[in-house]
């Protein structure tokens, strides 16, 4: 209980549905130090309560809803929580992370995260606040839809809720807080499975910050970047992060057939453009977001939230869908129904597949759009076709056959980026410890093809270093509380505007090919980095210093997402897994893209280069001095 | 001549989202669509990304990258998603 450190609020509860008790847990200011929060903390916590073999739909699996220390700090984009428990779509660790606004609330409450245990006799909602925590009675919101079962909620309680999915099982069921999802893995199905429906948190707690004035300089400092920034000020805000499709289509990494292309004729249509032109009512954000890349659209005459880049490309061209209008819908039934619209628009286009060649007769084909919205609601209810369509990809290529093209890594459906046109991003999805992810993956799509500066997207030269570079800030990032949005301002203006098709960008892409010896010595010794970094390229540890009072250089940056990833992977062992797992179907690892055979993610090339600098084994297993150096206790 | 797309707000600048223009290379293209749209896309063009067929010019020749019938030139302004 309590801490040294500003920006926590010294308290975790452990809560036991089975039992109705509740008691402190205890979190050492050491654990923060060396994890900070939110996903990395909840890797930490969820290893040491589990042990291997858990069914993750069976009361003993953990549920683990936290914050970082920036949350509810009035630092920028930071109205975050993060989910940890053991996926039931993977059998793997999961994390899953979110805006909305209960992060916030929790820790307004009091509370820097909760522990969930055990199962409830009866649907139950669990509220957090100042003084108690509360079980009550959810029967009635058993059922409702994630919108409807928010609106019977008290309205200024931090709220996230699962909708039928979650409580049907459906292996990919998400968690919705206000218009947010944390989305993948099924964590919305660990809820269901708890008999745990909602949680609610309010107080009126604030968090302390130990140099205040210090603080908010930073604040101010990185808000105008942010607003000064062209992705964060103009691209994300008018465009949302559908802006994705067409630079995706143009560069060949659009999954269109199931990921059989990687572009699609009809892509524009479908374009955060054709959004913005067409349906967007307006634009908004999280508490605390200065971006806003938020949509909002019509449907059926209603405002509802619209679809993300990655709903665009998974229910459009995945699907040969052209039909702006009816990804739109798709979208928001998925939200009602609380299931992530990644594994929904795979495991669509894989039974689409399997239909087309006479695998499995699922009634569902490629282009046709009749029938799909009937499809997502049994889906959630796990009725007809739905209820195997509900297990997801791995489960229905097991049954039916085609794991060649099941594009999954670990059970987890592959995000809306073709990898054979940036295979280091490729790399990624196979080593991400939740499985087929590009946030756990690293997401180095952006420096092989979606950002300004990109290296050549086929080359493995110091991609298996960069992966692995970009995956612990990005985990860092997370830990810290932030949105990952922020991470887009890491290229400072002024050097976008050095003209990204001139000379000084062709310079930066080679050095950058030869840069992977750098990286790894920077991994494999973060300490030599003791010091932070201008605002305007990674502000992040001079305001994670400034709030909490721990000496966050960019060493001790790092070092925290070193970890994060090494406690997870542990978790992975302990359970079984090891580097067989870390794969990618033979669609992208053999069939060349486009009919050519070099267009392929060479993952044998760059497999043993990633462990290597991540300091495992050949068997993709953390080595004990890798732990040891980094203080990583198992 | 090549086809020249233009995405997100460059779409906004030249009020289409694509033209044919004859050029012989990149570096006449940038040079003529300066002309083209009197200096309203000159703030634009020193932060806009250029593939040609798909692929960043950087991994071209650059600026000197030739341009022939059907090349497809895609101009994007700094983006961020995912």
């Amino acid at each position: 209980m309590g801490t040294k450190y500003g920006g926590y609020m010294g308290r975790y509860l452990d809560i036991d549905l089975s039992t109705g008790k509740v008691t402190d847990y205890e979190v050492s200011d050491e654990d923060k130090e060396l994890y900070l929060g939110s996903k990395g903390l909840g890797a930490r916590i969820l290893y040491d309560n589990l042990r291997k073999g858990v069914d993750p739909l069976g009361p003993e699996n953990v549920l683990i809803v936290n914050t970082g220390p920036l949350v509810g700090s009035g630092a920028p984009c930071t109205s975050r929580f993060n989910i940890s428990t053991k996926s039931p779509l993977t059998g793997a660790i999961l994390s899953s992370n979110c805006g909305g606004n209960f992060g916030i609330h929790l820790k307004r409450a009091g509370v820097d995260g909760i522990l969930v245990r055990g199962k409830a006799d009866k649907p139950t909602r669990i509220h957090i606040s100042e003084e108690k925590v509360e079980f009550l009675d959810a029967s009635d919101l058993w059922g409702m839809d994630t919108e409807e079962t928010q609106e019977k909620l008290p309205a200024r309680a931090g709220k996230i809720v699962i909708g039928p999915a979650g409580e049907n099982g459906v292996l990919f069921a998400n968690i919705i807080s206000q218009e947010r999802a944390a989305g993948r893995g099924g964590a919305g199905a660990v809820m269901g499975s708890k008999n745990l429906k909602a949680i609610t948190a309010s107080g009126k707690k604030k968090v302390s910050v130990v140099r205040q004035a210090e603080f908010e300089k930073d604040v101010k400092k990185w808000i105008s970047i942010l607003k000064a920034h062209p992705t964060t000020s103009e691209t994300l805000p008018a465009y949302g992060t559908g802006i994705f499709v067409n630079r995706c289509n143009a560069t060949n990494t659009l999954p269109t057939h199931n990921f059989k292309r990687g572009s699609f004729e009809e892509a524009d249509a479908v374009s955060g453009e054709a959004l913005a032109d067409t349906m967007l009512e307006k634009n908004f954000g999280c508490v605390s977001c200065v971006i806003k890349c938020g949509r909002r659209v019509k449907v059926e005459g209603k405002e509802v939230k619209g679809p993300e880049y990655e709903t665009l490309g998974l229910l459009g061209p995945n699907l040969e869908n052209p039909d702006l209008e009816r990804i739109c819908e798709w979208n928001y039934i998925a939200d009602l129904m609380g299931m992530d619209t990644v594994s929904l628009g795979n495991t669509l286009g894989f039974a689409m597949e399997l239909n087309e060649r006479g695998l499995w007769e699922s009634g569902l084909s490629f282009g046709k759009t009749d029938g799909i919205a009937e499809a997502i609601e049994n889906i959630a209810r796990r009725e007809g076709i739905g209820d195997e369509l509900a297990l997801g990809v791995r489960h229905l290529s097991e049954k039916y056959g085609g794991r060649e093209f099941a594009m999954h890594s670990k059970g987890m459906e592959f995000p809306s980026y073709e990898p054979r046109g940036a295979v280091g991003h490729g790399l990624g999805y196979a080593i991400s410890n939740r499985g087929g992810c590009h946030l756990g993956g690293g997401y180095f799509i952006y420096f092989e093809a979606t950002g300004p500066i990109t290296m050549d997207p086929h080359t493995t030269r110091s991609k298996p270093e960069f992966v692995a570079m970009f995956q612990t800030l990005l985990d860092a990032v997370s830990s810290a509380g932030n949105c990952q949005f922020t991470s887009f301002a890491l290229i400072p203006k002024q050097a976008l505007e050095l003209k990204p098709y001139g000379a000084i960008y062709r310079t930066i892409s080679k050095v950058m090919e030869g840069a992977g010896p750098i990286l790894k010595l920077v991994l494999k010794q973060p300490g030599i980095m003791p010091f932070t970094l201008p605002g305007e390229l990674i502000p992040h540890p001079k305001n994670i210093s400034d709030l909490t009072g721990m000496r966050m250089t960019m060493g001790n940056l790092l070092a925290a997402g070193l970890r994060g990833y090494l406690i997870e992977r542990m978790f992975n062992v302990r359970e079984g897994f090891s580097s067989r797992d870390d794969s990618l179907p033979e669609r992208v690892t053999r069939e060349g893209q486009g009919g050519n055979p070099k267009w392929v993610v060479p993952l044998d090339k760059m497999l043993p280069r990633y462990y290597d600098v991540r300091g495992l084994d050949e068997r993709g297993i953390p080595k004990p001095q890798t732990l040891s150096r980094l203080g990583v206790k198992v | 001549m090549a086809v020249v797309k233009y995405y997100a707000s460059l779409r906004n600048v030249v009020g289409k989202k694509e033209e044919q223009i004859e050029v012989a290379s990149l570096s006449e293209l940038l040079q003529r669509l300066s002309q083209m749209y009197e200096g309203r896309l000159a703030r634009h063009l020193k932060t806009t990304t250029v593939l040609v067929n798909g692929k960043n010019v950087i991994h071209l020749k650059g600026r000197r990258t030739p341009l022939g019938k059907d090349d497809i030139v895609s101009l994007f302004p700094p983006l961020g998603g995912g």
